[in-house]
């Protein structure tokens, strides 16, 4: 018998005494639910802490490496300066800026860069003068301003941080005031960073009753940091309710399906605009091929975030256990979002 | 098994679905077990090749052609975690280390030798006698009967490699195998 027969009889007999010890199965498993925890959770925070990460660049001269590199994990693009004067968001935050400080529009845009459906970022600085420059970093959803960095804006000599305590404020009061809207109603804290190298201060911003401050701002050297904090970390503002309706009277049918926050960003559309869209008697279909976006899209991101909150709660054991795969699940949803991104309002469903 | 449908499996399972990464890995881990273990004896090692390789299973997928065989991409990943293990510096240090701790003892593959007659045994030994590279070529040749051309895809390296790698591994394999006596020859036959 040729040798080749031998090798190739030995190597499969011998293959099936051989058991895949369980150990190796559940440790492979765990690694796998591991990861994707971690992971899971890294894209929560990344989102939530965006804004925070810019400021702790800036102030922590260590981190300044690290966070570049997890923004640039959710690809942001660079854009030109037209792009930023047609982009909707961008065009919004300008004209929210020049009508703020009106000097700023002889200011030329030095860096712009959007993350698509998170973050559209724009730097502008001064042609010669003191070199005054500021970073607006908007909220690319729902096109609320998320950060603001103002640097340079007091003479060298003078930096903001020489200023007395008063002084800081009043600034800090000022570019808010401006930027965002009114501070009046929120409890006001300052403190100074324990920063041996350089001296920092922390000002917090809270509404009453709250626990967490609503605007937080870091002033450093000669740059004044302001951070949106409040209305990132609740989602539910996020929300909008009865996006039909039937006889006049909100309808409340659809909402779980279409408070999605993917289908916004598939859509590039707030909740809010998409509401207005509805009322005006558009499915979600129509308003989506104005979009470019197939059907097929809408469907698909719509049909996963459901069959994920299934599989979610039946690990919790919100539900009863359906032992269906998600094949099984996706397939079963898809007739109801169907249904549902070819309802229109004040129609019968 | 249908690639359109492993694909599809290997999509949601590098978007965190647990279900998707089960069914998976129930369909492959006793065929990318049964290779690992021909390539990697000892057992803690293998556990660390087999955890590997499901973990870096998303990072090739960017790689993995719809028109070519599962398995092929598949043992393609096996394959290179495997000599991603032999490359790691400080394992070849404890590899020595085990080389020394070890060398009285017969090497072992699953099973005890004593369960193992002594045909097998014959066989078990002269596979270890191959060089890892030689080995490689051996067991995608007679265990997944994979042509030698495309050992060569898999392994990344030229035809001619291949085919001298593989003669070589035979010239061993048949020079440890003639000295078995003709009864054990003829026992081999039967089987």
């Amino acid at each position: 018998m040729p040798i080749e027969r031998k090798i190739r009889e030995y190597l499969h007999k011998e293959a099936e005494t051989m058991e895949c010890p369980p150990a190796i199965s559940k440790r492979i498993e765990q690694s796998y639910s591991q990861y994707f925890q971690r992971k899971r959770s890294e894209i929560n925070m990344k989102k939530r802490l965006i804004s925070g990460l810019v400021a702790t660049a800036i102030l922590i001269p260590t981190a300044a490496f690290a966070a570049p590199n997890l923004i640039e994990m959710l690809t942001r693009t660079p854009m030109t300066v037209e792009q930023v004067k047609v982009d909707e968001v961008g065009k919004a935050t300008l004209e929210k800026l020049y009508n703020a400080f009106p000097e700023t529009k002889s200011f030329e845009i030095i860096n712009a860069s959007k993350v698509q459906g998170v973050q559209t970022s724009i730097i502008l600085q001064e042609k010669g003068g003191i070199g005054k420059k500021i970073s607006l970093h908007t909220n690319g959803i729902t096109g609320a301003l998320e950060h603001v960095n103002q640097e340079n804006w007091e003479p060298k000599e003078k930096p903001l941080t020489a200023l007395t305590d008063q002084e800081i404020r009043s600034k800090v009061d000022y570019l808010i005031d401006k930027m965002f809207g009114n501070i009046e109603e929120y409890e006001f804290a300052m403190e100074q960073m324990e920063n041996p190298n350089q001296k920092t201060f922390m000002l917090n911003y809270t509404k009453k009753g709250s626990k967490t401050p609503f605007y937080q701002v870091f002033v450093q050297d000669n740059t004044i940091s302001v951070s949106l904090i409040g209305g990132e970390t609740t989602p539910l503002n996020n929300k909008v309710e009865g996006f039909f309706s039937t006889n006049g009277k909100p309808d409340y049918t659809a909402d779980s399906f279409l408070n999605d926050e993917k289908l916004f960003s598939l859509l590039k559309i707030s909740p809010t605009e998409l509401k207005q869209e509805l009322a005006k008697g558009k499915s979600v279909v129509e308003i989506a091929a104005s979009k470019n976006v197939s059907k097929q899209q809408v469907i698909d991101v719509i049909a996963n975030t459901q069959a994920e909150g299934q599989i979610q709660g039946e690990n919790n054991n919100d539900v009863p256990k359906s032992n269906r795969s998600s094949e099984q699940m996706l397939k079963a949803v898809e007739p109801k979002v169907v249904q549902v991104i070819e309802h229109k309002t004040e129609t019968p469903w | 098994m249908q690639n359109e449908y492993m694909y599809q499996l290997l999509q949601k399972m590098k978007e965190g679905d647990q279900q998707a990464f089960r069914t998976m890995y129930d369909a492959t881990y006793q065929d990318v077990y049964r290779t690992v273990s021909f390539l990697v004896d000892h057992q803690q090692d293998r556990e660390d090749v087999m955890n590997e390789i499901y973990m870096q299973m998303w990072t090739s997928l960017a790689n993995y052609d719809t028109n070519r065989p599962f398995h092929f991409w598949l043992n393609g990943l096996v394959i290179r975690q495997v000599q991603r293990f032999r490359v790691k510096s400080w394992r070849r240090f404890r590899i020595f280390e085990r080389i020394r701790a070890f060398s009285q003892e017969e090497p072992h593959w699953d099973q005890p030798s004593v369960l193992m007659d002594g045909t097998k045994q014959m066989i078990t030994q002269a596979i270890q006698k191959l060089t890892d590279k030689q080995r490689s070529v051996i067991v995608l040749r007679f265990f997944h009967d994979y042509k030698l051309e495309e050992i060569a895809t898999l392994l990344e390296i030229p035809l001619g490699t291949v085919k001298s790698r593989y003669h070589a591994g035979l010239q061993v394999l048949r020079k440890n195998l003639s000295n078995l006596p003709p009864e054990r020859m003829e026992e081999i036959n039967a089987n």
